[in-house]
């Protein structure tokens, strides 16, 4: 059975053209009252990299925890849409998800060490995938597994199979898991905060890694970060996320050398870069979710905030090659 | 010069291991620090960079006098830190301060923030007890939190006001040298603007002596006027933040500058490999494994920190020439 991977007639015949691998429309998610995600939309082409910025509770990595169903009904509530190769995600039961979740979309999580199980070897968790989704024999899987950690960059990948997590290096462990990942080949690669926990010369080599990891693929990546610079050296796109909307999304290059939004022009005069003079911190703090402004939701914190504002949503306009949700684009 | 407020002398701090077995005794050592030579003058700036496992917090613990130098002397003003008496030792205590990295695990949490920074007053006797509460209120407008965060606990404030509070603690007391680790990790980037805004008033103003820990050299350019880099227990550069940023004579510097994600420049994995165990070091510069420029001799003699240009200092047998 795998109907629910399937196309749809009509994504079939979306799939002639440019069809998106991924399409979030009018997104939204509830946990109770408090809208987390509201109204999002985004869309990603195969072999593209997008960024999802933004500070915590921005919604960054609710978005991609709805994206691989592990935040469904009834905890809380999805409205609109996701499609990922045309398929509905937020209308799939479990067991199709666990047919998505590690084969066609692969994960990384920030923190290695919790994400990997202690009491296994990492030759067992590389192997798990390749058991689940593909069906290898073990004596295939083991080599599999081998030449996996081979291109992640482990040293002695043969030694290594029969490790457990513990016994490796934070840094090893996060190629481990880009390992697991990216076994099955996926089409779509989810990476929260994959190197916030690791030293600037490790964080480089493993971004390196995982883009050419992902380019020899052809896969699209989806990277939940922080740091905005970073995201302009990796993502071929930008979604600035603040308090569960996409306030500018664009080409990289545009929406950080150029941001229009006021929020993502904030954030960038919070970025210390090497040599910095002054810092220029946004005032306020994120709001609360239950008491989130009826109109704009930054126009608490915004230097050009006017009346409308308070009173009405700001609706994403297409403006110079990107989209931006505020009522005063210069 | 006025004396210098701290100096380190070839300071080592080796830790025992033990061997695996009975039969195979032998201990082995690892070098957390490894002949460190550092002074601070009144009203200095320093940052300590490096990555994971290359002595920094070893290094703060020993200049707090929490560990004692296995080899070595470091000095307070005058004074070894492994001699001081009990009066001179909570004097010490006094005129030092330091911010933990985990501000909320730093904490009792069921005190309240007033009582918190009550505390280190109430210790030292700085002032009458009818004066404390003033003084507390003072503490905490400082570091820019409304005084009516005072009669909460710790668990009820966010990221940003508890790293606030832990800096006012340490101003509590009135010190002349504040250490700090890793004070601004982990915050988000616009809570992170403004604790570095407030850290940077405060050492201006106050005239503070300052020493921050940080791997990240973006911070330690705006916080500090001089850097030193350390690897592997040892500093390999130092000297005033400009000249580290912008001609940097060290090959480990000149990769972590380039790893620094930049919005201007493409991603570049500077260094290959891993910062080795400091269990068994290699005999000859300790950097040689992965340095792009490392020659033979590298492997053979062990480089000294010895002086370059304008104050500055380095370990390294082919420094990067300038440009």
């Amino acid at each position: 059975m795998d109907a629910a991977v399937a196309l749809t007639p009509e994504a079939a015949d979306q799939a002639a053209g440019q069809a998106p691998l991924l399409e979030v429309r009018d997104f939204s998610l509830r946990r109770g009252k408090a809208v987390v995600l509201d109204g999002v939309s985004l869309a990603l082409q195969p072999g593209e990299t997008l960024g999802l910025i933004g500070e915590s509770g921005a919604g960054k990595s609710t978005l991609a925890m709805a994206l691989i169903g592990l935040l469904r009904a009834p905890e809380v509530q999805l409205e609109g849409s996701l499609r990922f190769r045309g398929t509905e995600l937020t209308s799939l039961k479990e067991a199709e998800f666990r047919r998505l979740r590690g084969n066609k979309i692969g994960l990384i999580f920030q923190d290695a060490t919790a994400a990997l199980n202690p009491c296994f070897t990492v030759g067992e968790q590389i192997a798990e995938p390749l058991k689940r989704h593909l069906g290898l024999s073990k004596w295939d899987r083991r080599e599999r597994a081998a030449a996996l950690m081979q291109s992640v960059g482990i040293p002695e990948p043969r030694l290594r199979l029969d490790a457990y997590p513990h016994e490796l290096s934070g840094g090893m462990q996060q190629r481990v898991m880009i390992a697991i990942a990216l076994a099955c080949n996926p089409e779509l690669l989810l990476a929260d905060e994959p190197t916030s926990a690791l030293d600037v010369t490790i964080q480089a080599q493993i971004m390196e890694l995982i883009l050419d990891r992902v380019r020899e693929l052809n896969s699209s990546a989806i990277f939940v970060l922080h740091d905005l610079a970073l995201g302009a050296q990796v993502c071929d796109r930008i979604a600035v996320m603040y308090a569960g909307q996409i306030v500018e999304e664009g080409p990289s290059e545009r929406v950080l050398a150029a941001p229009l939004h006021p929020y993502t022009r904030g954030l960038k005069s919070c970025v210390v870069e090497l040599g910095s003079r002054t810092l220029v911190p946004i005032p306020g703090q994120v709001p609360p979710l239950d008491a989130m402004p009826a109109g704009c939701r930054f126009a608490p914190r915004c230097p050009k905030a006017q009346a409308v504002c308070g009173e009405r949503r700001p609706l994403p306009e297409t403006r110079d090659g990107r989209q931006v949700a505020c009522w005063f684009i210069d | 010069m006025q004396a210098p407020i701290f100096s380190l002398l070839d300071v080592e701090r080796t830790y025992e291991l033990r061997g695996r077995g009975w039969l195979n005794r032998t201990p082995r050592k690892l070098k957390a620090l490894d002949g460190v030579r550092l002074e601070l003058q009144r009203g200095d700036t320093l940052a300590l960079v490096g990555e994971s496992g290359s002595g920094k917090s070893t290094l703060i613990r020993l200049m707090l006098g929490l560990e004692p130098a296995s080899d070595g002397r470091v000095l307070y003003g005058q004074r070894d830190l492994a001699q001081l008496d009990a009066e001179e030792r909570k004097r010490f205590a006094r005129e030092v301060a330091f911010i933990y990295q985990n501000a909320r695990g730093s904490m009792n949490p069921r005190m309240r923030i007033a009582d918190i920074l009550a505390e280190p007053i109430r210790l030292h006797r700085l002032c009458e007890e009818s004066a404390i509460a003033d003084r507390v209120v003072a503490l905490i407008e400082r570091v820019g939190l409304p005084a009516g965060l005072l009669q909460r606990f710790p668990g009820e404030l966010s990221g940003g006001q508890i790293r606030r509070v832990a800096i006012a603690r340490a101003l509590a007391a009135e010190p002349r040298v504040i250490l700090a680790d890793e004070s601004v990790a982990g915050l988000d980037v616009s809570v992170q603007a403004q604790v570095l805004n407030l850290l940077r008033e405060l050492c201006r103003e106050s005239g503070i002596t300052l020493v921050f820990i940080t791997h990240d050299l973006g911070v330690a350019s705006y916080l500090c006027d001089r850097i030193a880099v350390l690897y592997l227990g040892r500093i390999v550069e130092q000297g005033p933040t400009e000249a580290i940023l912008n001609t940097p004579r060290h090959p480990y510097t000149r990769a972590l500058l380039q790893a620094f994600p930049r919005f201007d420049m493409p991603l570049k994995a500077s260094l290959s490999g891993e910062i080795p165990s400091p269990v068994d070091l290699p005999k000859g510069c300790r950097f040689a494994g992965r340095c792009p420029q490392a020659q033979s001799a590298c492997r053979e003699t062990d480089p000294v920190l010895t002086a370059h240009d304008a104050g500055r200092q380095v370990a390294c047998l082919f420094p990067v020439a300038s440009v």
